[in-house]
């Protein structure tokens, strides 16, 4: 009797994963050469948010990593999924806050119509702005202690600066998707691409100052794929 | 012939020459014109937003100027121009033209004065000069412009063809505004002499405008820019204007003398203009309106040794002019007509010095009355294109002299003596049209006949102009 | 033989009338067939002979909005055409808009404030929320205000018929205006009466909210984010001073100085504050705005006078 429910339990396992087929791409930006220098930034204008910062943070136009690795890459597929596929918009929403006058997370990526949970964690008031040119842009006031913002992005666009006018130091970038294969690499580079179907791939890796890295893969049935992308350094002003 | 009569008829014949030659003149000025590219550049606007096609301007450019050659956006004065903008445009033309008249009293013998005369056609054709506008307007403060036109004739003489200063929306009000100085009487906007297309010698200028009748000693012309005050206002959009002016009796000449060089009087004339625009779905602006100008001419003046003093003008005898019309744009045709009519006091009309008293005017003598209708059509293609034709005539209603009798120049005087019609046709390109400098390719035919005024045969004259040009301000 | 050679020069004369007008530029409303792609230049960097053609058919053009035919406006019952709308761009606004409606005419690069980029969709006097268009009405009221302090004249002298056909013609610069769908104005609830308590809840608002960040405790614009504000093309631009008179861009009335502040001015620093305020609320600012207006008497400034008013200002940090 085990037996049988064991075995059936395997073949049901099997027969799943050759429908879902899918694997994951992951791996680790890096860049070659030297780390630029990134100025500190003055928050005098603010000093609420510059006592924060104690040494001041510096500009995040590159944000390197141990061992030559990249903070806040987009990585995302650039070609190769079928077209005219749809997928479901996630559920869950995607949050930036506002804290220190600095947004975090500095880059975010999301779907179309996912939700863009906007909070304001300082005692000063921000304005959020993002900088649109396919999608609708807005512009709104968010007081201190006032309710979160939520927002959605109706068309696929890459990428989307968003800035505070009151505190012009704010930098940030949203990438809207109209698919879910996409990732912002962490603070030690590395990223990860959930369930990409088999397939070939072009990857392409966006970094603000740095410009765009491209790479083809082809992406097994399952299980992961490696691909680790890798940026020429070049002195940021 | 005898000696003593040829004598006589040379004399006469001279005489009857310069007067001709006067009058003729009197038509062949190519009128100087606005177009002002300072203000694109102080405004950063195309001509065309002005200009329906420059120096035309169209209903925008009409409210701006009314407006005291201002926007209204709080940047008018010039303390926020850049240091380096100076409101200054240059205008010329040079040209190729040739002038024909069919009838000019010439010596038999070319160079011999005593070998008699015959009338003949004369053709002169060549490449010339216009005239030279140095156009500066704008504003010197928030509600005050100016206007300065130094103008040269083709040889470089210079006059003052506008010399204001106006104060604009007093009290705030748009009504009021009271200008100052040596200005352009208000004219309907399409029949402004100095905004009009035309340029050539016989019709080039608006013959109505300066109609006097042949032989009088009135100067007067309602497109010669006047002296004195002017108070004019209008709506927001400048459909509904008026202007009321007090000039003095002096055609816009300085140190107290007439457009004849003869001492003016110290009189003033009155001048009214009033237009009402109608706004027709689909077709355009449509305005209507009046003018009246009332004024007095000296007839003698005090002399010393025989030397006419200057501003001691007398015996002034009045005249007046009186002008009704339309202007109806039907999509890019603008037809514009005025209605006009004339009067000049006897004495005015037979040259005769009131100081004689009606004992001195030449018998059966009487008011000089005329009525004239100028047309004009201009078809608009685009800011770049523009065809105009104008069409215009003044007909004496009454000669100040008897039917038959001889006028002061020595004309026999017949009921049609002096009629002159005209009409030019021609067509204007112009290559570029940004803020900077604007050129056109100017193209005229145009002619004017006077009835009766031939030197010898008093036959009609008959003038010819063809005009090809390119017009050009910076 | 004088005759001849007059002749001659006559026939000449009247040849240049039909070489001239075929030679005259393109007219808009024939569209050249072949875009000239050897000498495409545009804009400050210099122009070609069909500058003062806006034309679908240039190379450069990115017009990805509404095709010409099918671009309209409505207002009250005149409807726009794009068509008529596009001779008048040609004569009033191209000289600044520039031929491909993205704010590059040839005197853009002289002026400050940059003109409008007609390409991004985005506008700054809207009776919409923020990032959403304006409504034909909303585009309307801009063209006859124009901005005080900026190039774009007050076109009041422009008939209605034709300020509506250029509405109908912008729509050709951005894609946006291909969605079909047009978000409503805001409704705007009749104003609170102008009371002392009204002007100091206002007050209070202006703290609440921070506008002294940017416009300053005493609404001089001389906040201190003031000098670092860019607009969302990186350009340098103020924020509105108070004491500096009794015009707005998009408009004078109080229920002008509520929409300010309730859709944003969309392309400026200015965000909206609809999701901040209640009406009330909003009403009672406007009312404590009106006080800052040191050189407009108005109702709400005399009440401050009458009752000796003072306002105790917040600091901008601790």
């Amino acid at each position: 009797m085990q037996h049988k429910h064991s075995f059936l339990v395997a073949l049901a396992v099997f027969a799943l994963s050759s429908f879902v087929s899918a694997g994951d791409v992951s791996g680790t930006v890096k860049f070659d050469g030297t780390a630029p220098h990134m100025k500190p930034i003055d928050m005098a204008k603010e000093p609420v948010c510059q006592k924060e910062h104690n040494p001041p943070v510096a500009i995040q136009a590159v944000v390197p990593g141990p061992n030559n690795t990249l903070d806040n890459v987009l990585v995302y597929v650039s070609k190769g999924l079928p077209a005219g596929k749809t997928y479901p918009t996630p559920g869950q929403p995607v949050t930036f806050d506002q804290h220190g006058c600095m947004y975090n997370p500095h880059v975010t990526a999301l779907m179309v119509n996912q939700d863009f949970h906007v909070t304001n964690s300082d005692p000063v008031a921000h304005n959020i702005h993002p900088l649109a040119k396919v999608n609708k842009e807005w512009n709104k006031s968010q007081p201190p202690g006032s309710a979160p913002i939520d927002a959605k992005f109706d068309k696929p666009e890459i990428t989307i600066p968003i800035k505070c006018n009151i505190h012009p130091w704010m930098r940030g970038y949203l990438a809207v998707f109209d698919h879910p294969y996409f990732a912002v690499s962490d603070a030690d580079g590395k990223f990860t691409i959930k369930g990409l179907p088999a397939g070939h791939y072009t990857i392409t890796a966006w970094q603000e100052s740095w410009g765009e890295q491209t790479a083809e893969i082809d992406v097994p049935a399952s299980g992961a794929k490696t691909l680790d992308l890798t940026f020429k350094a070049r002195p940021v002003y | 012939m005898t000696t003593s009569l040829r004598k006589k008829v040379t004399a006469l014949m001279t005489s009857v020459l310069t007067g001709a030659a006067i009058f003729a003149l009197s038509f062949a000025r190519p009128e100087p014109a606005h177009a002002i590219p300072a203000l694109a550049r102080k405004y950063g606007l195309p001509c065309s937003a002005c200009h329906e096609a420059w120096p035309k301007l169209n209903t925008f450019g009409i409210a701006f100027r009314d407006n005291g050659y201002q926007l209204g956006n709080e940047r008018d004065s010039p303390i926020w121009q850049n240091n380096a903008y100076f409101p200054i445009t240059f205008r010329m033309t040079p040209n190729w033209h040739l002038e024909k008249t069919n009838r000019v009293a010439v010596d038999i013998v070319p160079g011999n004065g005593s070998s008699g005369l015959i009338e003949t056609s004369t053709t002169s054709n060549g490449f010339d000069l216009s005239g030279l506008d140095i156009l500066t307007l704008g504003t010197l403060y928030k509600n005050i412009s100016f206007a300065l036109v130094p103008s040269a004739d083709e040889t470089g003489a210079f006059h003052f063809e506008s010399v204001w200063v106006r104060v604009d929306n007093i009290l705030g009000s748009r009504w009021a505004n009271v200008k100052f100085g040596k200005h352009e009487l208000d004219v309907p906007e399409p029949l402004s002499e100095k905004r009009g297309y035309s340029l050539s010698a016989s019709s080039g200028g608006y013959i109505l405008y300066h109609y006097d009748p042949y032989g009088g000693t009135n100067e007067f012309g309602l497109g010669d820019n006047q002296l004195g005050v002017e108070l004019s206002g209008h709506s927001r959009n400048s459909f509904t204007r008026y202007a009321v002016d007090v000039l003095s009796s002096n055609s816009g000449n300085v140190d107290f003398v007439d457009n004849n060089g003869n001492p003016a009087a110290n009189s003033y004339d009155v001048y009214l203009h009033f237009s009402q625009g109608v706004m027709i779905p689909k077709l355009g602006l449509q305005r209507f309106g009046a003018l009246y100008y009332n004024g007095r001419r000296a007839t003698y003046s005090m002399t010393s040794g025989g030397v006419p003093i200057a501003g001691t003008g007398d015996g002034t005898a009045p005249f007046y002019r009186v002008g009704a019309y339309a202007s109806i744009y039907l999509g890019k045709l603008n037809y514009a007509g005025l209605f006009y009519h004339g009067n000049d006091n006897k004495y005015l009309a037979t040259a005769t010095p009131m100081n004689l008293g009606p004992a001195g005017l030449p018998t059966g003598a009487q008011d000089a009355t005329w009525n004239g209708l100028l047309n004009e059509f201009d078809w608009t293609q685009n800011p770049q294109f523009v065809i105009f034709g104008r069409y215009e005539f003044a007909h004496m209603s009454q000669q100040a002299l008897p039917i038959g009798s001889l006028n002061a120049l020595g004309a026999t005087v017949t009921s049609q003596l002096g009629d002159t019609d005209g009409w030019a046709i021609g067509y204007r390109w112009y290559p570029i049209m940004f803020s900077r400098a604007g050129l056109a390719w100017h193209n005229e035919y145009s002619r004017s006949r006077i009835k009766n005024a031939a030197p010898l045969s008093g036959q009609d004259l008959l003038n010819q102009s063809v005009f090809v040009g390119l017009d050009f301000d910076f | 033989m004088r005759e001849c050679r007059l002749l001659t020069i006559l026939m000449l004369f009247l040849l240049t009338v039909p070489v001239a007008a075929f030679a005259s530029p393109a007219d808009p409303d024939q569209p050249t067939t072949k875009p000239d792609t050897s000498s495409v230049k545009v804009g400050h960097q210099g122009v070609t002979s069909d500058y003062y053609v806006p034309n679908s058919t240039h190379p450069l053009w990115k017009g990805a909005g509404l095709p010409i035919e099918k671009a309209s406006a409505k207002i009250g019952n005149l409807t726009g055409d794009a068509v008529k709308g596009r001779n008048h761009y040609r004569r009033y606004c191209i000289g600044c808009h520039g031929p491909l409606g993205n704010g590059e005419g040839e005197n853009a690069q002289w002026i400050d404030p940059k003109p409008r980029d007609f390409t991004e969709g985005t506008f700054r006097c809207r009776s919409t929320p923020t990032g959403e268009l304006p409504t034909d009405q909303d585009l309307f009221n801009t063209i006859g205000r124009g901005f005080v302090t900026t190039n774009m004249p007050s076109w009041f002298a422009i008939n209605d018929q034709d300020k509506v056909d250029l509405i109908a013609y912008i729509k050709i610069f951005s894609a946006k205006w291909n969605n079909p769908q047009r978000a409503a104005p805001i409704q705007i609830p009749p104003e609170t009466p102008i009371t002392v308590e009204s002007i100091q809840r206002g007050h209070d608002d202006f703290e609440k909210m921070q506008c002294f960040k940017c416009h300053g405790q005493q609404g001089h614009g001389d906040g201190p984010s003031a000098s670092t504000l860019t607009n969302s093309k990186d350009q340098p631009i103020r924020p509105y001073d108070f004491s500096a008179g009794d015009r707005f861009k998009c408009g004078s009335t109080n229920a002008d100085i509520y929409r300010d502040f309730m859709t944003g001015l969309d392309g400026s620093p200015m965000p909206s504050f609809a999701d901040q305020l209640k009406p009330d609320e909003a009403w009672d600012l406007v009312h404590y705005l009106r006080t800052l207006m040191v050189h407009v008497d108005s109702p709400e400034r005399k009440i401050m006078i009458e009752n000796h008013l003072q306002f105790k200002n917040e600091d901008s940090g601790q």
